[in-house]
């Protein structure tokens, strides 16, 4: 499979950018078209198998062959893997943002390099994600990160002990952190858990905002659990710190969020089973055992939850009816049947044309501060959740 | 209860002038100005005249209305004149035209527009219409005041007199209003010079506006337009009161002859289907003055109810693709050019023509800017209220990027293009009655989509040419600029020595040799289809100024 051999290729990103530079020069020698090839990194190239529990990508690749129109990419493309790799040298970690400045002071600082500039980021980003899927690495292992951006996390239970790059260990104690959550980082393969008590579960809230409340109302005093904050489309970091709680702690881990389209496959899925984006890389950024456990269709008519209709003639809301329609026909995670019960709620989101948010659960009680914390425990302890 | 009064047609519009074009004191010139040459040409081409128009537009004081200027739109041209006894129904009555349902082509139709401008001139000079006419028999013209009388919807002439007058025939009217003159931009006085220019090729025009210089255009076209025959409505474009109303023109006849002679395309083979779909057999025989609504409406469904021949289309005229092309050269240096006359067709019943004139000038407009838009009904400049329009929506709805032009998300596509859209039909359906906008229906939109479509690949020949050559040029740069550098970051990379970094020099060489090769090759391929439809253009345009030179 494709991914061990990128953890086996991960010492040797120096060597085999070595290797391919090796194989283009010695092609230009003999005037030989040298090309580079990546995996296709598309919904139409992602296979989903329930077993594994993440895409995976297929067979298909892009072909940048050397012409006068791809000379330019095939220039870009050396030009950053020789920044990357130096940066791998000497151990330097930089963000996409910074890199992209980094081209622009190289390039300032000669000439001939000037027509290599880029005119805004997504240029110099598109070259960076390039390099990755070619040599097979995620980005971190090309020291490149990106800023830790959601994951939130409150425990009384949980102990995380981080391995520096220098060696050192750090211990942190989530329950010594006040009302201070703990931010995973964006490399969460040096971190290592530990409960010190039996943890029944982990629940992770589309909302960041939701997520304070729950821990400011006392969810995690009154449960032993993780709760985690996603703050929309879960990034790298918490994809790959729900993975890390997945495969140290064994705890079954729930997510809640609004009930449409956009959090069904946006955010669900990218957290269960990863994006089409990231192929490569999915195996250690997702989540395959989160259940979703709300906001279910069921819910809205048992709980009378305040919804929306989705208005067909507002282009904006018609895209969510699209969007379910495209993943039911074109998503692999979708159209597997293991994850019938999912998709049938892409189907019921069709059918009614309703959408119905997280933070409806406060119209219940609206006088019971913990009603929302009541009725997710309920959901749990019934075992209401797909 | 209130009393209920009855008022004249005069004195609806009197009082309701900004619904046909009077609802600014800038509209109040242009509508003025429009009118009366609408009307100029409308009366040169019913007496096969080549129109020749003199036209002043300027401001001579301060206006009676706060924040107007006192403006003089004078009209004269060399038409067939008018003659004494018609001049306060011309001027002066609202709907007497000679015009009105008839199922043509001109321009005007209702009879509204030039009583309009005359009561607007009353209101705001106390003064309606000056006018000089003569025509071929009369031995002295006929100057006069019109002014409406708002009562009685009736012109009346003051300050009668003859005088000898330069011209053997026509006709000079002369405004004086309250108003504001605007020059260029969507609503301007010389947008509407050029857009009446390019649809008439065979207009001469002098025209004074404002302060600027005299200009004349001389007209492209020896041949007076053709306008074809009236024709009757079709059932089918009909409503059920429009269907009432227009059997009153008809007396006491019986039913089916009215359907026969007010319609087209219903025979005697139709009065039976109609009979078949439910109409009533006592109705057929039946006298219109004896029937009652209920009878009316049976007959209205049963018509609509039956499939009837789509009408005839050769009601309709075209300017012509080398008119039209010859003609938008009048308006400016033109870089390149794609004309396209669609066939008559029928869109909702009516018979309907397209024309498509889209030219790129060295002389105006950018390529930031959004294309100067031209649109014209029955060949009359439209100018307000862009966004309702038919024309509008269905440039919108084409891609334009894929003939290669730009264009933002649902607007108009960029570059300094002028893209003219005429449509004629004896029936057009405006929105309003100041004639500003063509009500958008599918039909029609999709039939203007494919004259825009056919022009926009025309026009893309041009534009792919361009396109090819600028590629080369990218091209080339590419493999100076960007190939050393791969060579270099390579070598670095693998650590390679400098013999074989000379070595994949050449060889990069070689490739990228190869595909500049192709690259030139696929430049000239551009051109040689360009050249074979210039070719084809010249030769159209070559037969046209032949034409031209016969008929003068």
């Amino acid at each position: 499979m494709a991914l061990i051999k990128v953890r086996e290729l991960r010492l040797d990103i120096p060597k085999e950018a070595k290797n391919l530079a090796e194989r283009m020069l010695s092609d230009l020698e003999k005037s030989k078209r040298p090309y580079l090839e990546a995996v296709k990194t598309s919904l139409d190239n992602s296979n989903y198998n329930a077993k594994v529990g993440y895409l995976t990508p297929g067979d298909k690749i892009v072909r940048t062959e050397l012409n006068v129109s791809s000379v330019q990419k095939l220039a870009r493309v050396v030009f950053m893997l020789e920044i990357l790799l130096r940066n791998l040298d000497i151990g330097a970690v930089n963000t996409k943002r910074e890199l992209y400045y980094i081209c622009k002071g190289l390039i300032k600082g000669d000439g001939r390099y000037k027509p290599l500039d880029f005119d805004d980021q997504d240029e110099s980003d598109s070259i960076i994600d390039f390099i990755g899927d070619m040599l097979e690495v995620y980005r971190e292992e090309l020291n490149c990160y990106a800023n830790d951006r959601g994951g939130q996390t409150y425990s009384q239970q949980l102990v995380v002990t981080e391995t520096l790059p220098d060696g050192d260990k750090a211990n942190v104690d989530l329950s010594t952190l006040g009302t201070t959550p703990f931010q995973p980082k964006n490399r969460p393969q040096s971190l290592k858990l530990k409960a010190k008590k039996k943890i029944d579960f982990c629940l992770v809230v589309e909302s960041e905002g939701t997520a304070g409340t729950l821990q400011s109302m006392g969810f995690t005093k009154r449960n032993n659990c993780i709760l985690m904050g996603a703050q929309g489309v879960p990034s790298n970091g918490v994809r790959g710190w729900c993975k890390l709680i997945e495969n140290q702690l064994d705890v079954p881990m729930y997510f809640f969020g609004d009930l449409d389209a956009y959090t069904m496959q946006n955010i669900f899925r990218t957290l269960k089973a990863g994006s089409a984006a990231s192929l490569i890389r999915n195996g250690d950024f997702s989540a395959p055992n989160v259940r979703f456990l709300g906001v279910l269709p069921g819910d809205v008519k048992k709980y009378d939850l305040p919804h929306y209709k989705v208005k067909e003639s507002d282009p904006a809301e018609a895209r969510q009816l699209k969007k379910a329609k495209d993943a039911l026909e074109n998503d692999p995670f979708f159209r597997d049947k293991k994850n019938k019960e999912l998709s049938d709620i892409l189907r019921w989101l069709i059918k009614e044309k309703i959408r119905c948010e997280q933070q409806s659960y406060f119209s219940v009680d609206p006088k019971d501060p913990i009603k929302t914390e009541k009725i997710i425990l309920e959901k749990i302890k019934r075992g209401d959740y797909v | 209860m209130s009393k209920i009064t009855k008022s004249s047609t005069a004195e609806y519009f009197a009082k309701n002038l900004q619904q046909v074009g009077f609802s600014s004191p800038l509209k109040a010139v242009l509508t003025t100005l429009k009118e009366a040459v609408d009307n100029s040409l409308d009366a040169c081409e019913g007496a096969e005249i080549l129109p020749e128009l003199e036209i002043e537009v300027k401001k001579v004081g301060v206006g009676s209305t706060k924040n107007t200027d006192l403006i003089r739109i004078v009209v004269e041209d060399n038409g067939p004149g008018i003659d004494g006894d018609d001049l306060a129904k011309v001027f002066g009555e609202y709907l007497a035209s000679s015009k009105f349902g008839r199922g043509q082509c001109s321009r005007g139709q209702q009879g509204i527009g030039i009583s309009a401008a005359t009561t607007w001139a009353q209101m705001t000079n106390a003064k309606g219409v000056q006018v000089i006419s003569k025509t071929k028999n009369m031995r002295k013209a006929i100057s006069a005041q019109v002014d409406v009388d708002i009562k009685t919807n009736t012109g009346i002439l003051r300050n009668k007199e003859t005088l000898e007058w330069k011209k053997n025939n026509g006709t000079r009217v002369e405004f004086l209003m309250d108003g504001r003159i605007q020059m260029n931009g969507d609503g301007g006085l010389l947008t509407y010079i050029e857009g009446t220019v390019l649809v008439n090729p065979h207009l001469t025009v002098t025209y004074k506006l404002g302060d600027t210089d005299k200009g004349k255009i001389e007209r492209v076209s020896n041949e007076t337009p053709d306008i074809p025959e009236a024709t009757l409505p079709h059932p089918h474009t009909f409503k059920l009161g429009e269907f009432i109303t227009h059997s009153h023109l008809y007396g006491k006849i019986s039913l089916s002859k009215f359907l026969k002679t007010g319609f087209s395309r219903i025979s005697d083979q139709s009065i039976k289907d109609f009979v078949k779909h439910g109409m009533p057999k006592g109705l057929v025989d039946k006298n219109l003055g004896s029937m009652s609504e209920e009878d009316f409406k049976k007959a209205f469904q049963a018509v609509q109810a039956t499939e009837l021949m789509a009408p005839s289309t050769k009601s309709v005229l075209t300017v012509g693709e080398d008119a039209l092309a010859k003609s938008i050269e009048r308006l400016g240096q033109v870089d390149f050019l794609s004309v396209v006359t669609r066939k008559p067709t029928i869109c909702d019943f009516k018979p309907v023509v397209v024309e498509v004139a889209l030219a790129r000038f060295i002389d105006r407009g950018s390529e930031g800017e959004p294309v100067q838009l031209l649109r014209f009904a029955n060949r009359v400049p439209l100018q307000f209220d862009k966004s309702g329009c038919a024309i509008t929506w269905a440039i919108e709805s084409v891609n334009w990027k894929s003939y290669g032009l730009g264009q933002p998300k649902e607007s108009l596509p960029q570059g300094p293009y002028v893209f003219a859209v005429s449509i004629v039909s004896p029936f057009i359906k405006f929105k309003n009655a100041s004639k500003e906008t063509i009500d958008a229906s599918d039909e029609l939109v999709e039939e203007i989509r494919r004259a825009l479509m056919q022009a926009g690949q025309k026009l893309s020949r041009h534009i792919k040419h361009e396109m090819k050559e600028a590629d080369l040029e990218r091209k080339l740069a590419h493999i100076e600029q960007f190939g050393p550098i791969l060579v270099e970051k390579l070598v670095t990379i693998s650590g390679a020595n400098a013999s074989r970094k000379k070595k994949a020099e050449e060889g990069l060489r070689k490739i990228l040799g190869r595909d500049s090769d192709e690259a030139v090759n696929q430049l000239e391929e551009a051109q040689t289809k360009l050249a074979a439809q210039k070719q084809k253009e010249a030769k159209k345009m070559g037969s046209a100024a032949d034409e031209a030179g016969k008929g003068s």
